[in-house]
Order: C-alpha cells, then sequence, then structure tokens
C-alpha cells in the first residue's frame, strides 16, 4: 500500500474510520516493526491519536498499551489532540519576540481560553510557536493558515481572529 | 522493451529505445522541481509553459524534463532550455508567454529572465558561464537537475545499472568492498568513517539474514543535501544500496527518511515500486543469483533517530533512544543482525566507484579525503542552494566564488558546519581546504553538509542559544547528562542574552560542556556542546560584551538596547527618539535629544558613516531610513534660530582639564566636562579649530561655516579653544601636566604617509591631508592638468574630489584593490563616479617618474589571490604586467600616522604603529592622569567613534577627579510614543535634495543642500518605531 495516497476520511463514521484503520494494521501484517508507519496512517485517519485509538491499535497487534502510547508521545508528529482548523503561529523570533512577541500569546490565551499547544473546544483554533517567519521588519507577526499577519496590536487581535472561520 | 530487465542486454535496449525517443525532439526543456522550486511554485509555472507551448502548437517539439534540484536555488523557479543551454530564473507563470514567444518562435534569448551575477550585476544567459557552477565537481549529483527523476528509461541511459551489473557478474563481494576501501570513502552523514571498512566489518559476520539500511534522517537545521538526492536521482539510491547489500551479503534494505519530507518518500516510493516493477528489485537480480528488496520506512520527527541506534530502534517501531556501542551495528543491528548504515550521500557516490574505478574517484579531493561534498549553503549568501565540490576546496572559494558572495555589502564573519553539532569557521581561515582533517584542527567538524554563512549582524551568543535551544528539545531524556545538562546550559545561555549574565558564567559553560561531551550516551549528547565551545573560543568578547556591559554588538539580543540603531551608534544617541519628534514637527526637541548623547549633530549629519541605518530594521521592508539626513535636518532647523538654544551648565568645579586637539574626540570630551563644571581649556595646533572636520572634509561636504557655529555651541558652555599653539613648541607637556588636573590627548592622525616608493620626493608629489589642508594654495593654474591620486579611502576621494573642483582637467584614482573593496563609502564612490573622475582598479604604483618635477607613475597591475579576514580579497602581482600613467600632480592618499614627539619626555604605551595603548573601559593611558581618545588610539578612523571615545573620556575624567561619572545631560525630553496602527505601505526614502553633477563639478557648494521640511517629516514617518514594547 502506497504510504502516501491521502485518506479522504472528512466524511465518514467513526466505525469506518476504525474499520479502515483494522485494515492498514492488516496490510502491515501486524507487524509491530511497522508501529510508526501504522500510526501515520491512523492520525490521517482520526486527525490525532486519542487514547481509545492508540488503546485499538494496541489490542489488535496485541502489544501492550503503554508500548504504543511510548511511541505516540517520544514522536513530536504524533498528537494526542486535535488540531484546530485554523493554526495561529505565533512568531517568537528575536525582533518579534522583542517587539512584545509574548503579550500576544498572553492576549490569545485570554481571548480563546487556551495555550500554546492546545485547541479550542470548539476546534477552531489552535496555538503553537514558530522560531522565525522572515517579517522581522514588521515585527510582532503571526501567521494563520498560510497567511502572514505584521505589526499586530493585541487589541486587534480579536478582529483578525474573526476573518477565519 | 516490455516486460521485464533481465540481463545487460535490455538495459541496452531501453538505452536503445529512449535515445530514438529523443532523437524526436528540437529542444529539451528541464524544469527543476527540487523542494525549493517546488515551493516557488514551479507547477505553476510548468503548467503555464506547457499551455504556452500548445499556443504556439510545440508540443512535439519540445521534450519536457521535471528533475530534481538543479542547484542554483536563490534562482528559482529555473528552466534550462537545450540545445544552447540558456537558464532562465526567477520565473513566473506570467513570464512564460514572452518566454516562449521570444525563446522558440523568434529564436532570441530573453535577456532579462536570466542569471544576474551578484558582484559584478551582469546578465549571464549560458549556464556554462555562471560561476555558481563552474567551480563545481558533480559525481554524486550527476544526474540531478539533469534526469526526469521518474525515468527509469533515462535513468537506465545514463549508465543506470551497469554498476550493478558490473558488481554482480564481474566481481566478488569481497572485490566490490576492496574497490569501495581503495576509494577511500568516507562516511558522507558527518562521520567520516571509512565505508570499506564499515562494509568489511559487516561482510565477515556469519548470519542468516544481513541488512543494510540507508540513513535519510537529515535532522540538521539548514541541510538539504540527502533530500535533494532523494528527490533528484533515486535510482542511484536504490542501485548504491543494491551494491552495499550484495558486498556485505544483506537482502534486505531499508530507506529511513524523516517524516518532514514528504516528496522525498513520493519519488522515492515511485522509484521503488517501477524497479520492482521492472524486475530489477526482487529475486535474481539482472540474471544474478543475487535477491534484493527495498523498502521504506518513516520517521516521526525525531532528530535523535540520525544516530545510527536510534534509527535502528525507530525502524523496529520503538521509541528512537540510542544505545551502548559496542555492540557496533555492523556486529548486532537491526533486529540483532549484522547492519550497515550508510549516509544517502555516501550511498550515492557507489555507483561511480564501481563503474569508474577507485581510481577516478581519488581524482578528486585529497589524499586523505578524496572524492567530492554536497553542501547546502545557506544563510547570508547570494546563492543559496545545493553544490558540490571536491574536497580541498577551499571555504573562501565556495562561499565568494561559487556562492557569490554576501548580500547587501555586509561583512562575513562565520561560516557554521555541522549544524548543531558543530563548530564555527572566522575569517582568517577562509584559505583553509575544506576536508575532514583540516577541519578538525581549526575545531570545527564537515558535518552532513548543511554550511551556513554569517554575516556581521550575527550575534554569536543567540546563535549558541539557538542550537542549544534545538538540541534541548530534540534530547531523547535517556541518559542525565544529555537531558540535564543541556537544560542547564540553555539556562545559562538564556540569561546572557536578556542581559542577566553573571561573571563566572562562561566558565561554568565550559565546565557544563566538557563534562557532557565526556559522559553523553550518544552523539547527539556528545556533540551538543560544540557550537558553544565554538563561539566561546573564536568570540569570547562577545560573551564577555553581553554580561559585563549589557551589550550585544550585532544588535540582536533585543533586552540589551532600546532598538538596533541605537544599538549600533558608538555615541547611543536615542535615534527612534529623535526621529518621532521630527515626524511630529519638533525638530528643536530633536536636535536638543541629540545633543544629550552626540555635541555634533551638523558635523556627522553631514559626514557620518552611519552604521544605524546598516541596522535598521525598514531596510528589510524597503529602504533604511535617512538616519543622519535627518539628523542634518534637525541640526540645520536649529541654526536658523535667532536666538541660542540654553544649554545648561552645572556649578562650577575646582578642577581644570587640558585638551590637546580640537577634533571631533576633543570637541565632544571637552563639552561634556564643561558642561560638569569643568574649566576645560583645547589646545589647537593649527588656525582653525575642528581637526579633520576643518583640514580632511571638504566644503562641498561639510562647509566651513557650518562647523564654525557647532564649534560655537561648544564654547557657549565654557570650553576655551586656542589656537595656533602646539604643545612640544610653544608650551611643553609638563606645563600642561602642571597646570591641569587631568589632560585627555586627542591629537589624531595628522600626519599623511606616501607609499614607500621611489620618486616620492620629486616637486609635484603631496600626501593626501596636506594636499586638503593647503587646497586654498594651489590655483586652477596649478591644477589644471592631469591629476593622480592614490589611494581608496575617505582622504583620497576627497583629494579628488577636491582636485576636480580645483580646475582639473582629468582625475584618475588608481586603487590596488577593487572597488568593492575601498574603505570609502560606497555613496562617496558613486558621487565621486558620477563627477567623471575615473578609478582604476588593481593598480599598485611602484615608482614616481620625473627628473625635476613628477610626470607621470608607474603602477604594477594586481589580482586577487585568496581571503583576507573579512573576505575582502588579497591582492598579489600580475608577473610581467605594468604601465606608465601620465600625470601633472600625484597626490598619495593610502595611510595617516600619529605624531606623538610633544609627549616627551613621558614614557607612553604604544601599539605597533604609534596609537596609544589605553584601558578599554576608562580611555586612561598608562600615565595617571592622562586619557586619551579618537583615532590618537584607533588610528585612522571614523568621527563617530571620536565622538564616542570623548564622552566616555569624559566620564572617566570626572570619576578620576571625584565625581561619579555620570554625565549633566540636562532635562528628559518627552518622545511621543502614540504609534501609527494603521496598515503599513512600502515606499522608499523620501530623499534631500542634491546638487546634480554637472551643477556642483566646479565650485565648492555644499552638495547634499537641504532637506525639504515635508520630505523630512515624510520621511520621519516611515520609522518601524523598534523602541516601541507593547
Amino acid at each position: 500500500m502506497a504510504q502516501t495516497e491521502s485518506c479522504h476520511v472528512d466524511n465518514i463514521s467513526e466505525e469506518e474510520k476504525y474499520r479502515l484503520l483494522e485494515q492498514v494494521i492488516k496490510d502491515y501484517q501486524y507487524n509491530e516493526d511497522n508501529l510508526i508507519q501504522i500510526l501515520h496512517y491512523a492520525q490521517s485517519i482520526f486527525g490525532f491519536l486519542a487514547l481509545p485509538t492508540q488503546k485499538f491499535i494496541a489490542e489488535t497487534m496485541n502489544l501492550p498499551f503503554s508500548k504504543v502510547s511510548g511511541v505516540v508521545t517520544f514522536y513530536s508528529f504524533f498528537n494526542t489532540v486535535p488540531k484546530g482548523r485554523h493554526t495561529i503561529s505565533v512568531c517568537l523570533g528575536t525582533a518579534c519576540y522583542v517587539k512584545g512577541g509574548k503579550k500576544i500569546i498572553e492576549k490569545l490565551n485570554d481571548l480563546l481560553g487556551i495555550d500554546v499547544g492546545q485547541t479550542t473546544e470548539d476546534l477552531r483554533y489552535s496555538i503553537e510557536i514558530k522560531r522565525c517567519i522572515g517579517a522581522c521588519g514588521l515585527a510582532p507577526a503571526i501567521s494563520i493558515d498560510d497567511n502572514i499577519h505584521k505589526r499586530v496590536n493585541p487589541a486587534r487581535l480579536q478582529s483578525i481572529l474573526d476573518q477565519y472561520e | 522493451m516490455k516486460g521485464k530487465i533481465l540481463n545487460a542486454k535490455d538495459l541496452l535496449t531501453i538505452r536503445e529505445e529512449y535515445n530514438r525517443f529523443k532523437e524526436g525532439f528540437s529542444w529539451t526543456v528541464t524544469i527543476c522541481s527540487g523542494a525549493g522550486c517546488v515551493s516557488s511554485k514551479a507547477g505553476q509555472v510548468k503548467e503555464q509553459f506547457m499551455k504556452e507551448l500548445e499556443k504556439h502548437n510545440l508540443q512535439d517539439k519540445v521534450l519536457i524534463k521535471v528533475t530534481g534540484c538543479m542547484g542554483l536555488c536563490d534562482a528559482g523557479p529555473l528552466l534550462l532550455i537545450a540545445p544552447e543551454n540558456v537558464l532562465y530564473c526567477y520565473l513566473t507563470p506570467e513570464m512564460m508567454p514572452q518566454l516562449v514567444a521570444e525563446h522558440f518562435i523568434n529564436g532570441k534569448i530573453v535577456e532579462e529572465f536570466t542569471y544576474i551575477e551578484p558582484q559584478t550585476e551582469k546578465r549571464i544567459p549560458y549556464i556554462k558561464d555562471i560561476p555558481f557552477f563552474q567551480g563545481q565537481e558533480k559525481i554524486v549529483l550527476k544526474n540531478c537537475g539533469e534526469l526526469d527523476f521518474n525515468s527509469l528509461e533515462e535513468y537506465i541511459t545514463r549508465d543506470g545499472f551497469l554498476a550493478l551489473d558490473k558488481a554482480l557478474h564481474e566481481m566478488s563481494p569481497e572485490q566490490v568492498i576492496e574497490e569501495v576501501a581503495k576509494s577511500g570513502l568516507r562516511g558522507r552523514g558527518g562521520g567520516g568513517f571509512p565505508t570499506g571498512t564499515k562494509w568489511k566489518l559487516a561482510a565477515k559476520n556469519e548470519s542468516d539474514q544481513k541488512y543494510i539500511i540507508c540513513n535519510a534522517d537529515e535532522g540538521d537545521p539548514g541541510a538539504f543535501m540527502d533530500r535533494s538526492l532523494l528527490e533528484g536521482d533515486p535510482f542511484n539510491i536504490i542501485e548504491g544500496m543494491m551494491i552495499a547489500g550484495y558486498a556485505i551479503g544483506a537482502t534486505q534494505g531499508y530507506v529511513y527518511v524523516r517524516a518532514e519530507y514528504p516528496i522525498a518518500i513520493e519519488r522515492l516510493q515511485a522509484a521503488i515500486e517501477k524497479a520492482r516493477a521492472s524486475g530489477l528489485l526482487g529475486q535474481r537480480v539482472l540474471g544474478s543469483n543475487f535477491d534484493f528488496d527495498l523498502e521504506i520506512r518513516i520517521g516521526a520527527g525525531a532528530f535523535v533517530c540520525g544516530e545510527e541506534t536510534a534509527l535502528i530502534a525507530s525502524v523496529e517501531g520503538q521509541r528512537g533512544e540510542p544505545t551502548q556501542k559496542p555492540p557496533y551495528p555492523s556486529d548486532s543491528g537491526l533486529h540483532g543482525k549484522p547492519t550497515v548504515i550508510n549516509n544517502v550521500e555516501t550511498l550515492g557516490n557507489i555507483t561511480t566507484i564501481i563503474l569508474k574505478g577507485a581510481e577516478k574517484f581519488r581524482e578528486y579531493g585529497t589524499e586523505k579525503s578524496p572524492g567530492t561534498k554536497v553542501f547546502a549553503l545557506a544563510g547570508d549568501i547570494h546563492n543559496t542552494g545545493l553544490v558540490e565540490v571536491p574536497l580541498g576546496t577551499t571555504l573562501g572559494e565556495i562561499l565568494f566564488q561559487i556562492g557569490g558572495g554576501i548580500p547587501h555589502g555586509k561583512r562575513f564573519k562565520v561560516a557554521q558546519t555541522g549544524g548543531p553539532s558543530g563548530g564555527c569557521i572566522t575569517g582568517n581561515n577562509l584559505n583553509v581546504p575544506v576536508d575532514y582533517e583540516s577541519l578538525a584542527e581549526l575545531g570545527a567538524i564537515m558535518g552532513s553538509g548543511g554550511l551556513i554563512c554569517m554575516d556581521q549582524d550575527t550575534c554569536m551568543v543567540d546563535m549558541a542559544r539557538y542550537f542549544m535551544d534545538f538540541v534541548q528539545e530534540e534530547s531523547c531524556g535517556k541518559c542525565l547528562a544529555c537531558r540535564v545538562g543541556t537544560k542547564r546550559m540553555l539556562e545559562i545561555l538564556e540569561r546572557i542574552t536578556q542581559g542577566k549574565g553573571q561573571e563566572g558564567d562562561v566558565e561554568l559553560l565550559i565546565e557544563l560542556a566538557e563534562t557532557i561531551k565526556d559522559t553523553a550516551l550518544c552523539g547527539l549528547g556528545q556533540t551538543a556542546p560544540n557550537p558553544v565551545l565554538s563561539t566561546i573560543r573564536s568570540f569570547r568578547d562577545e560573551y564577555d560584551q553581553h554580561i559585563r556591559n549589557d551589550y550585544c554588538q550585532a544588535g540582536v539580543c533585543g533586552d540589551l538596547f532600546i532598538s538596533p540603531c541605537e544599538n549600533s551608534c558608538p555615541a547611543h544617541i536615542n535615534v527612534p527618539g529623535y526621529i518621532a519628534l521630527i515626524a511630529h514637527g519638533r525638530p528643536i526637541d530633536a536636535y536638543n535629544l541629540i545633543r544629550q548623547e552626540n555635541p555634533l549633530p551638523s558635523v556627522c549629519g553631514r559626514i557620518c558613516t552611519h552604521p544605524c541605518e546598516s541596522k535598521c530594521r525598514r531596510g528589510q521592508l524597503d529602504e533604511a531610513i535617512a538616519i543622519r539626513d535627518l539628523k542634518r535636518y534637525a541640526a540645520d532647523e536649529a541654526f536658523k534660530l535667532e536666538d541660542p538654544l540654553s544649554d545648561p551648565v552645572l556649578p562650577k568645579k575646582d578642577k581644570s582639564v587640558g585638551i590637546i586637539g580640537s577634533g571631533p574626540a576633543g570637541l565632544t570630551c571637552a563639552y561634556y566636562l564643561a558642561k560638569l563644571g569643568y574649566d576645560v581649556t583645547i589646545y589647537e595646533k593649527h588656525e582653525i579649530p575642528g581637526g579633520v572636520l576643518a583640514y580632511g572634509i571638504p566644503e562641498y561636504r561639510l562647509p566651513l561655516d557650518v562647523l564654525a557655529k557647532e564649534i560655537e555651541t561648544i564654547k557657549r558652555v565654557g570650553v576655551k579653544i586656542k589656537t595656533n599653539v602646539e604643545i612640544g613648541k610653544d608650551v611643553s607637556f609638563q606645563k600642561l601636566k602642571d597646570i591641569h588636573d587631568s589632560i585627555f590627548i586627542s591629537s589624531g592622525t595628522n600626519v599623511s604617509l606616501l607609499a614607500g616608493i621611489p620618486g616620492e620626493d620629486l616637486p609635484g608629489v603631496h600626501p593626501g591631508l596636506d594636499f586638503l589642508r593647503q587646497q586654498d594654495d594651489f590655483t586652477h593654474e596649478d591644477m589644471n592638468g592631469v591629476i593622480a591620486v592614490i589611494g581608496g579611502g575617505n582622504t583620497a576621494i576627497d583629494a579628488a574630489r577636491v582636485s576636480l573642483r580645483k580646475g582639473a582637467k582629468e582625475v584618475h584614482m588608481f586603487y590596488r584593490r577593487t572597488r568593492k573593496d575601498m574603505p570609502a563609502h560606497p555613496r562617496e564612490i558613486d558621487e565621486t563616479l558620477e563627477e567623471g573622475i575615473f578609478l582604476h582598479e588593481l593598480w599598485e604604483p611602484i615608482e614616481i617618474l620625473g627628473t625635476d618635477r613628477v610626470t607621470g607613475i608607474r603602477l604594477q597591475k594586481m589580482k586577487p589571490i585568496g581571503f583576507a579576514n573579512d573576505g575582502r580579497n588579497k591582492v598579489g602581482k600580475v608577473p610581467g604586467e605594468t604601465m606608465t600613467f601620465l600625470a601633472d600632480r600625484v597626490i598619495v592618499a593610502v595611510s595617516q600616522h600619529t605624531e606623538l614627539y610633544y609627549t616627551r619626555p613621558y614614557q607612553f604605551d604604544l601599539s605597533d604603529n604609534d596609537t596609544f595603548v589605553v584601558n578599554e573601559d576608562t580611555q586612561m593611558t598608562n600615565v595617571e592622569g592622562v586619557f586619551a581618545g579618537g583615532d590618537v588610539v584607533r588610528g585612522s578612523y571614523v568621527a563617530i567613534y571620536a565622538i564616542a571615545d570623548g564622552k566616555k573620556a569624559a566620564q572617566s575624567i570626572d570619576m578620576y577627579l571625584g565625581g561619579t561619572g555620570e554625565l549633566y545631560k540636562g532635562d528628559a525630553i518627552e518622545i511621543p510614543m502614540d504609534i501609527n496602527e494603521t496598515e503599513l505601505e512600502e515606499h522608499e526614502r523620501f530623499p534631500m535634495d542634491f546638487l546634480p553633477p554637472e551643477v556642483r563639478k566646479d565650485n565648492f557648494q555644499e552638495v547634499a543642500y537641504r532637506y525639504h521640511r515635508l520630505n523630512a517629516m515624510a520621511e520621519a514617518m516611515r520609522c518601524l518605531r523598534c523602541d516601541y514594547r507593547i
């Protein structure tokens, strides 16, 4: 099975998703060696690796749950919380940091009720830190999805966020 | 050919078929689809290109090949058209209609779409003429950027699988290993371990199963060599692995690719499937007894999995934690079986070694480091991209000839190799050959090939912090040394960059570093301290400045300064403050704010070399703010006032200070001391005060009346200036010491040196400064001829432009290096050339000709022969090439010197070029109570540093005489902080008004004659207010 086929899984039921996952595990011969590949697929199907999903994989492959969980938590690619529809990346490169990048994060904490690395309840936004997006002349900068917003004033944050459904 | 490929004959058939297929086309167009070009929308460019071809019905005449990385990433998206071999760069879909119409239909090269050489700014249409490619030797990258990575047929046409065939049918596994060992190939992932030896170790083990693994984890930030190989020439890697498998007895191979490389995974997977379908991968390869299959294993975002034991754990589906070595993978690796792990680039060399032979391979590189190395050039360099050079090429060649040098006129600072495990190579090692041994001697490593070039705006402490931050995050956590040690090191580095560094921090860092190196379990931890140790070794002063002086010289560590401009100003003027005041229509307040830190704004506003503008963040958007010109504007406005401004002075103290020399250092020191209430007298040898400002800098740059007015403001606070008094002649130095409580020496470098060549004593030969000082004595008749000026600094430029204005028929300048290496300011050089003065680069004078009077000069041609510390070219003679230049007058402006006879009988500590040696913090000489600053300490330099020295000396003298060292700067001036929130629009400078060249070249009118009030205010409003903190 080609490892880069994209899974069109937006509109299928949980049950269907688990059936797909089981098929993947079968294709990989239930072999422990292929755990990482399987986890990549599981994440594409479900969007993230919740505990039930991890348990399912452990049971299906006859592995201790701790083994699966240990691998999930080791690698940075695997998320145990879902990602929001829109990822807000706050640049904390030097210029942005100096111009108040941290204040922006604080304001986002206030407005959205979540911290860096977390996602809002309604799955609308996730916050992450980027190291430098190269817009230093226009610090502080943030990017939302692929759009870069420059010279962001915390007071204006709400109106920027409102642009993203 | 249909069906499986069973033997060498089948390979030949495919080759013939492909060549026949190619014959039908008139053109071959190669479209780069390396990762960089793909991100720059090369796909859309290709689509539009194909549409245009169809419009003109050319689609059957043009063979389109989509290839891997061509290397010149900075200029992408790229398109190469054969057979002409013209390279088109920086392409967008919108450019396609014109490209197709002109190149294919009209048969003309579209000049404006071709490559621009960064140093000469000339267009180079043919790829063979581009220096970036000329310096390279593509062995590993032989196919990358030239063949369609998807096409097995094309790969076979380019000798694909012939090496495998040769190995399987003409060589035994031992012979294959022997050939690789003979070649001297060393691991290209960074370790440099001899590949032949590694294979031998695995081969000698008996086992039912062995493995060959390709390490494509490439986690170093800044490295993209391996991905380009996989994306551009995947079959080469497959073939290399198969040969390796045959050699060691492995029938199964894995390619461990990091998850961040989806393109590489996709293209490699496609290649593997094609190879399987054609029968090349699988059982009885090419009709032999050898079975082999290959699989991809994807990583999941862990840098540590580049370490071989961690990689093996990851391939086994486990947490990527390293294990103890021994046992080494060649004895017990994947699933406990003998395993060879090789880097992608190492494997990329195998086909060449087997097909062409070890001898041929050894023709490149050095004795101990044969072959080539692929480097990923990134950072502050023009030609960022992928290059392959023979090992032993010098760093300078890579950076300046192939890389095109540093952009934006910045100076080279360091090159970083080896990523988070590596070290930095400084300017004095640009001529070191790049190979494993030489770099190790420098305390650096080759690394995997990431080569990051950094310019003068890089803070080395921040860079060390950045790498430590990275390593800390990637540390797997298994061993204490790395898990805790790197965290502690990071904490210390963060404190230092935030201005909270303490004395002893550096020693602590070194101690921690050495402990971690000794005790960490794997290569990640063992090499994590390298960037810190390397930067401490080469840039200890930067660490000390952060800790002791709260100063970040590069202007990066934002907690240590107001704004980058203020930080880079030697006098630390509140630049955003005065610019904001101008923007708000308060130029007089701006003037007063400047004068709190610099008492000579009229002067500096005209002649300062403005280091501030080179750091201006606005420059990243459109153009740096005209900080210097705005200073001049504020000063001009102040000078228009009827009544002089008030300049309060503290009550008189009972102490007096004597100052030698009324140049910028002396004037500044005097000003601040007088404001503190001291009784100050300046002793000036010449008739007019100002030093170099009066005699060295011509009227058209700094009018004498402006200088006089500025000096009036200094006198107004009580400073006494005694002109026509030469210390050592009119008054002895001892007398000065007797009547004053402290002395400040600022007599500058007032003696012009000649070049030390025969004939310099002939009439008509003048030292530069003397000429400038005595220029009024030269009549129009005296100057009406051909004037030759030797030198490339500001004095030479000034002498040339003054000569022109005084009536010279022609003025010719001769400089021993190239224009870009001239110390004079680039804008000055531009203005000089605009006025019709000739500049002859790379000529050095050997003799002045003439009998009673000068008649000309004989000069020697020079050429660049390597690199000096700062990346400027070192020059050497071109044997046999000289010329005679006829001239009526020769001005020699090559260097200037101090004149210190007057300090007798006191014994001062002096440097090799007779400048004072002073305490860095206090500016005091070795003689009690005697301070010095300006050019007399620094050698010929620029005014703003002299001003900074004068100010610092004033503080030190105050402390020496019992004060606190705090200068009196008057009341605080309130600075507007209402920052404009609206969207930013790009706009270049709102400039001053300049006299055009035809108008200015025969008179001494000020060239930059005014700043219109509206332009000045608009310019000030472009400031981004980097001082503003939310």
